[in-house]
Parts: structure tokens; C-alpha cells; sequence
């Protein structure tokens, strides 16, 4: 039971970071982005890239983030920004984040090959008492509550954080009170994917890396989204936690294929019963 | 000559079935404006449906009307929890949806055969067609299949059942003024779609006289998706040519692989990146698509 639990934890992380860009897109852009579960692909194969090259496992992470940020920034400005200026609608963007997704995952399988690959890093297994802790999973925790910490910080202390609370609560407002909406969504893209390249990193460190492993991870991803209320980046921190540990849990009665059944059913329920989530506002 | 031919007919048996499976997201996208990111599990849903009944002795023909019975009903009871949500919450409750029937598939080896399919149901007039000319009867079937179903659509999407389902998709609320249940319409128009899927399921279990859970990638709904925009969304005739377009894409550049210096693998993928392009242009600069209608257009 108990390792369930840790190993519930570290892919809770995992899905927490992944599912802050994505709440933050929807929040602020109003619409869900299925292409950031292969961006999160792209991102742990650029960290191994930066690791084999580099021979430095914190540049690898460094790495994958900064190359989820240009990632994020770069499709903003080559696809979304004209997008919106041609007043595409939410279904549209919807549509090109599924082209984006399907063009990103073949590009990786095309450069990285049919086979396996792994962070070549030796695990330390510490004992306390019964329970095993290896020392990747107390790498992926503490990067990952920095990073929250990090957030926490941008969003309530800064004033780029206000002006991104602001935009997504109300973004007409947020436009004719004189703030810089795109400048906004930039930081959107830049914080977010960079987040979610570090979810990359911290998914390969903890797996094989295969082209397709960021597919299975948008579902858990939204239904963290969505059980956080949908545009709360802290609700997904909570919603990604909560399903990382549904999905371990549920290894106890159910087999393994169907883990990402659990976070699906977790999403159902929600959407029903409460569509604003369990830290959501009403809309 | 004897080579091209048959790689014709095949080209245009896929594309006979695309036109189908995607035929039946245009009544739900085109005409309904409803976000199916799950189209595939329809076609899922008949093949085995079929398969499973016929492998159990239910005779052919029986089987394929239960078979679409099954997907059409299955896909009515999805909309019950789905249509309640937003239009980007339905295209994750449904891609997801999908996923899900994949993975069953895949797992309960006791009723679909796992990973290893199922093999060894009988085939339509499999006794009376000699076996060198299956394929072509098949293709035969298919086009005829496609072509009633392209008139009973053209004609649907006239009558009155059409321009309610357009005047919901333009405006919901306008239609719930005018009195018209605008659940009960996405409901039917998910019914039909999913009947549609259902039915290019099964000529593919048919052609490839094989299913297994490979086949039910959410892949193929984005090629419907690229079908339908591609032609021109809510337009019939446009989704055939939407069909023909792509898989002469995907089948010609098949031609190119031994031409070109890549691993095949490798080459398969550029590929599906290019796929994945082209629904980004297509979007940003003719949404809609080759025939379409730009006032048609919710987007």
C-alpha cells in the first residue's frame, strides 16, 4: 500500500506540472490543448539529448525546460497568434492543437527511431523503516515543489502574475485596464511549457521514453484540469496530485491498462456532478 | 497493368470506407457542429460487435444489423453525460471515451481476443463470389453502400431535420426558442454518425477478413476530421472528395518511400508530421476546406 502511495506521489507531480500549462492555456485562451501531452514528449527527449551531450543530469533538466519555454513560444507566434488574429474560433484552436500534436509526435519518431530510450542515471534506494524510497523520487518531489513554490511566487507576488490572474478572470477587462494581453499570453506559453518540459524530464526519470508516452498522459492531465477547476494552475496542482494517487491506488483491485481508466472516470464524475471542480469558481 | 489495378482497387476501397466513417462525423461536425474527437470508437464498436455475435453463430446478415444497432445506441447513450458539457469538454470526453474502449479491447482477450484480434467470421456472399474477385465485389459493396448513403444524407440534410440540426449548431438557444429539443437532435445526429462508423467498421473488418485493437488508433478519427474539413465541412459530396484526397496522399507518397534515402520507419513518420501540417494550414488559411461553405462555418 505504502508504495503505491510514493510511487502515486512522484506521477502526481508529473501530472501537476504537466497540468499547469494546461490550465493556464485554458484559463487564459479558453480552450483545451491537446497537443501539450506530446510537447511534454518533446521536452524529455530534448533533456536526454542535453544529458548524453552535456554528461550533467541538472543541465538535462535545465534543458528540457528551457526547450519547453522556446517550444511554447514559438508556436505562439508562428501559429496561435495569427490564429486569433484571424479570429479563429475555439473549435479552431482546438482543431491545430491536434495537428500540432499529431505533427510533434511523428517528428519525434522520426529523429529518435523505434527504440528505447532512458536517462542513464543510478538510483540510491534509501530504507526507512519498511518503506523504500528511492532517490529519484525524492528528485522528482523536490523539483517539483520548488517549481510550485516558483509559480506560487510569479503568480501572487509579481506584477506579470497579477495581470495573468486578471486576464484569465476576465480577459475584455483585463485588455481596457491598459494590460499588455499578449505580452501576457507570451509569459502563458513561456511559464507553462517550461513546466511542462521539467513534467518531461521528471516522466523520463522515472520511465523509457517513448514517443507516444505523452499521449497517455494528456487524459490524466485534463482530469487533474478539470478536477481543479478549470484556469486554477493551484486546483491542478491539487487535481494532478489526487489522480497520480487514484491511478496508483487503483493498481491494488484493477490491472495496470486500465490506470488511465481510473483518471477518466475521476473526470466523468467531476464534469457531472461538479463541472466547476473542487477548487474551481463558478462560471 | 495486372499490379496497378488491384493497388487502384484498394485505394479505392479505403477510400470508399473513409468516406463513410467520415460521412457520419460530418452529420455530427458538419451539420450539428458537435466535437467528436472519438469517431473511431464507433467503428470499433460495429466491427466487434459483428465479429463477436457472428464468431457465436448469429447468422451474417443478423449480426451486421446488431452490430449497428449496438454502435448507433452506444453512441446515443454517450451524448446523455456529454452533451450537457461545452463543446472542448465533449472533444475530451469523447477522445478519452475512445481511448478507453482501445484499451478494453486490448485487455478482456476473453470476449474481443486481445492484442491477437479475431479472425474466422464469415464474410458477406463469401459461398457466391469466387475468391480472386472478393476484393473487387468489396469495393463494389462498399461504393454502393456509399453512394445510398451519400442520397439519403443530401437528402436529409434538406429536409426539415437538416436545417434544425444547422440552426442548432449556428444557435442553440435560438432553437430552444422555437420550441425544438435540441438534445434530442444532437442525440439522433450522434445515433446516425456512430450507425455510419459502425457500418465503415465492419467493410474494414470485411476487407481485411481480421480485427484487432491496432486498427482503433485516435488516429482515425483525425483522418475523418481531415476528411470533413478538407472537403469542405457540412458538405457530403466534399467528404468524398476529402477521402480521395487524403488517401491518394497517404498512398502516393507510399510510391515515393523506395525513392527517397530514408529508413522506412522514419519515412512513415515525416509522413504522418506532414498529416499533421496540413491540419494546422488548412486551418489557418482555408478552414473551409475545398467545397466548403465559409458562411457555414462555426469556426
Amino acid at each position: 500500500m505504502i508504495d503505491y502511495v510514493i510511487t502515486g506521489i512522484t506521477s502526481g507531480c508529473v501530472i501537476a506540472l504537466g497540468a499547469i500549462g494546461l490550465t493556464l492555456t485554458f484559463g487564459i485562451l479558453r480552450f483545451a490543448n491537446l497537443s501539450h501531452g506530446d510537447l511534454v514528449a518533446v521536452c524529455a527527449y530534448l533533456g536526454l539529448a542535453c544529458e548524453r551531450f552535456l554528461n550533467n543530469i541538472f543541465l538535462a533538466a535545465i534543458g528540457a525546460i528551457i526547450g519547453g519555454s522556446l517550444i511554447g513560444l514559438s508556436f505562439e507566434k508562428v501559429v496561435w497568434r495569427p490564429l486569433r488574429k484571424k479570429g479563429g474560433s475555439l473549435v479552431a484552436m482546438l482543431i491545430v492543437s491536434v495537428g500540432i500534436a499529431i505533427a510533434s509526435r511523428h517528428v519525434l519518431m522520426a529523429i529518435a527511431g523505434p527504440g528505447l530510450y532512458f536517462y542513464e542515471i543510478s538510483a540510491k534506494i534509501f530504507h526507512l523503516g519498511d518503506i523504500r524510497i528511492s532517490s529519484v523520487q525524492v528528485l522528482v518531489v523536490a523539483a517539483a515543489v520548488i517549481a510550485m513554490l516558483f509559480l506560487y511566487y510569479i503568480l501572487q507576488k509579481t506584477k506579470l502574475g497579477k495581470a495573468m490572474r486578471a486576464t484569465s478572470d476576465e480577459p475584455a477587462l483585463a485588455k481596457v485596464s491598459g494590460i499588455d494581453v499578449n505580452r501576457v499570453i507570451d509569459w502563458m506559453w513561456i511559464i507553462g511549457m517550461g513546466l511542462a518540459g521539467l513534467a518531461g524530464f521528471l516522466y523520463g526519470l522515472q520511465t523509457s521514453l517513448r514517443p507516444d508516452m505523452g499521449f497517455h498522459l494528456l487524459l490524466p492531465m485534463f482530469a487533474a484540469v478539470i478536477l481543479g477547476g478549470i484556469g486554477n494552475p493551484y486546483g491542478a496542482m491539487l487535481g494532478g496530485l489526487t489522480i497520480g494517487l487514484a491511478q496508483d491506488i487503483s493498481l491494488i483491485v484493477l490491472p495496470s491498462q486500465y490506470k488511465v481508466a481510473v483518471s477518466f472516470v475521476v473526470m466523468i464524475i467531476v464534469l457531472i456532478f461538479r463541472p466547476r471542480g473542487i477548487m474551481g469558481k463558478v462560471t | 497493368m495486372e499490379t496497378v489495378l488491384p493497388y487502384a482497387a484498394t485505394v479505392l476501397i479505403l477510400v470508399g470506407i473513409y468516406a463513410l466513417f467520415a460521412l457520419g462525423l460530418n452529420i455530427q461536425w458538419g451539420f450539428g457542429g458537435l466535437i467528436n474527437f472519438g469517431h473511431v470508437a464507433f467503428m470499433a464498436i460495429g466491427a466487434y460487435a459483428m465479429v463477436i455475435l457472428n464468431l457465436y453463430g448469429v447468422p451474417l446478415a443478423l449480426a451486421i444489423l446488431a452490430g449497428l444497432a449496438i454502435a448507433g445506441s452506444i453512441g446515443a447513450l454517450l451524448t446523455i453525460p456529454a452533451l450537457r458539457l461545452r463543446a472542448d469538454y465533449l472533444a475530451i470526453v469523447t477522445i478519452g471515451f475512445a481511448e478507453i474502449l482501445r484499451y478494453f479491447l486490448l485487455n478482456e482477450g476473453w470476449l474481443t481476443g486481445g492484442a491477437g484480434g479475431l479472425i474466422g467470421f464469415s464474410l458477406p456472399l463469401e459461398n457466391i463470389v469466387p475468391a480472386e474477385h472478393y476484393d473487387l465485389f468489396l469495393l463494389g459493396f462498399i461504393w454502393g453502400a456509399l453512394l445510398i448513403a451519400l442520397a439519403a444524407l443530401q437528402r436529409l440534410a434538406k429536409s426539415p431535420w437538416g436545417r434544425v440540426l444547422k440552426s442548432i449548431r449556428e444557435d442553440e438557444d435560438v432553437a430552444k426558442v422555437l420550441g425544438k429539443n435540441v438534445s434530442s437532435y444532437k442525440m439522433q445526429a450522434f445515433l446516425l454518425g456512430s450507425i455510419l462508423a459502425g457500418f465503415a467498421g465492419m467493410m474494414m473488418a470485411f476487407y481485411h477478413s481480421y480485427v484487432n485493437p491496432y486498427y482503433y488508433y485516435p488516429i482515425e478519427t483525425f483522418y475523418a476530421w481531415i476528411i470533413v474539413i478538407l472537403g469542405g465541412s457540412a458538405n457530403n459530396r466534399g467528404t468524398i472528395l476529402g477521402a480521395l484526397v487524403l488517401w491518394t496522399f497517404l498512398s502516393g507518397t507510399r510510391f515515393l518511400s523506395p525513392l527517397v534515402p530514408l529508413p522506412d520507419f522514419t519515412f512513415a513518420a515525416l509522413r504522418m508530421a506532414l498529416v499533421g501540417v496540413l491540419l494546422i494550414v488548412l486551418m489557418l488559411y482555408r478552414p473551409q476546406g475545398i467545397l466548403g461553405n465559409r458562411r457555414e462555418l462555426t469556426f
